[in-house]
């Protein structure tokens, strides 16, 4: 059965209607800075319900797993601004450290020796963690979006 | 300028470090995205949302695209995916983590060459639906476009939902052929 809003988006598409703004365009464009080449991708660790649990102040955590390191993110939604607490174990070692990164900021931040990290105000919107350690590739987290 | 390299040689290229190659892939298929993630019901914000993601998970994936001559249907249907999953998201009012393999035929009609052929399907079809889905299509009102095809302003929703089944069991026998 296909959807009539298919043909109707198909149709708005071949007559030019609906085009595609500018803006989201150019952040496709400019989302190409945000690669990090050689990175190992470290997906969502399996879960009796595959998604985010959300914790009693309205945060959410979730864990990826990925080259013999779990990120765990803890993420809150305040004020419209995005603060992100973490661990990363095991301790991955002297000289690393993490990039926290939206396609408009990134913080880096030095892991404490307990392998955790924390930043705040960032946009709300996709984002990822970026794990850096001296001789080995990094592992970066899969993109998830963060919206109030 | 133009870029008349194959898709499959923008990926390489772009995977090996070539921005000019990335550029040309949003421009050759970045309107189909917004297309699909607009098809899913989602609003302008949203929609942003959901083709970003799409080309954030390309970036994750530049080297590992099972078939990279076929990338254009891969961010379709991840934009689907992605759209879909806000969509939820914004049902269950929690972020979900998860896959979408709920795959549908009808991104069919979006991915690949489906906008093309369903076009030309349209230009075969009779009076007044060819000239209804092509007024459907630049979003003109249901009251101008029954003065446009001479049609009781009554008749417009009824008549759009006809020519829109025709149109459906015109283009489902050339999408299963594919």
């Amino acid at each position: 059965m296909i959807n009539d809003e298919y043909f109707l988006a198909a149709l708005r598409l071949a007559a030019g209607n609906d085009p595609i703004p500018g803006h989201v365009s150019a952040a496709a464009r400019e989302a190409y800075d945000l690669r990090v080449p050689g990175a190992v991708t470290a997906d969502p660790a399996e879960r009796p319900v595959a998604r985010a649990e959300r914790g009693e102040n309205g945060s959410h955590s979730v864990r990826f797993v990925a080259a013999g390191l779990t990120f765990d993110l803890e993420v809150t939604v305040g004020d419209g601004l995005i603060d992100v607490t973490g661990q990363v174990f095991p301790n991955p070692g002297e000289g690393a450290h993490v990039d926290v990164r939206t396609p408009h900021l990134t913080l880096t931040r030095r892991l404490a020796d307990t392998g955790e990290f924390a930043v705040t105000g960032l946009p709300p919107g996709w984002l990822s963690v970026v794990c850096h350690r001296p001789g080995h590739a990094p592992v970066q987290t899969r993109w998830v979006r963060i919206r109030p | 300028m133009t870029d008349t390299r194959a898709p499959a040689e923008l990926l390489q290229a772009a995977a090996d470090g070539d921005r000019t190659a990335w550029a040309e892939l949003e421009s050759r298929f970045g309107p189909r995205m917004w297309a699909v993630a607009r098809a899913c019901g989602l609003d302008a914000t949203d929609a942003a949302d959901a083709v970003q993601g799409t080309w954030l998970r390309l970036l994750q994936h530049l080297h590992s695209i099972r078939d990279p001559a076929r990338v254009s249907a891969w961010l379709a249907t991840t934009t689907r995916r992605e759209a879909l999953m806000i969509r939820r998201k914004e049902q269950a009012a929690l972020p979900s983590f998860g896959t979408v393999d709920d795959a549908d035929p009808a991104s069919a009609v979006l991915e690949a060459d489906g906008s093309r052929l369903l076009w030309k399907t349209v230009s075969t079809l009779q009076e007044p639906c060819r000239t209804l889905l092509k007024l459907v299509a630049t979003d003109l009102g249901s009251r101008q476009m029954a003065m446009r095809l001479g049609l009781p302003l009554g008749s417009i929703g009824p008549t759009r939902a006809r020519c829109l089944e025709k149109l459906r069991l015109l283009i489902s026998p050339q999408e299963t052929a594919q």
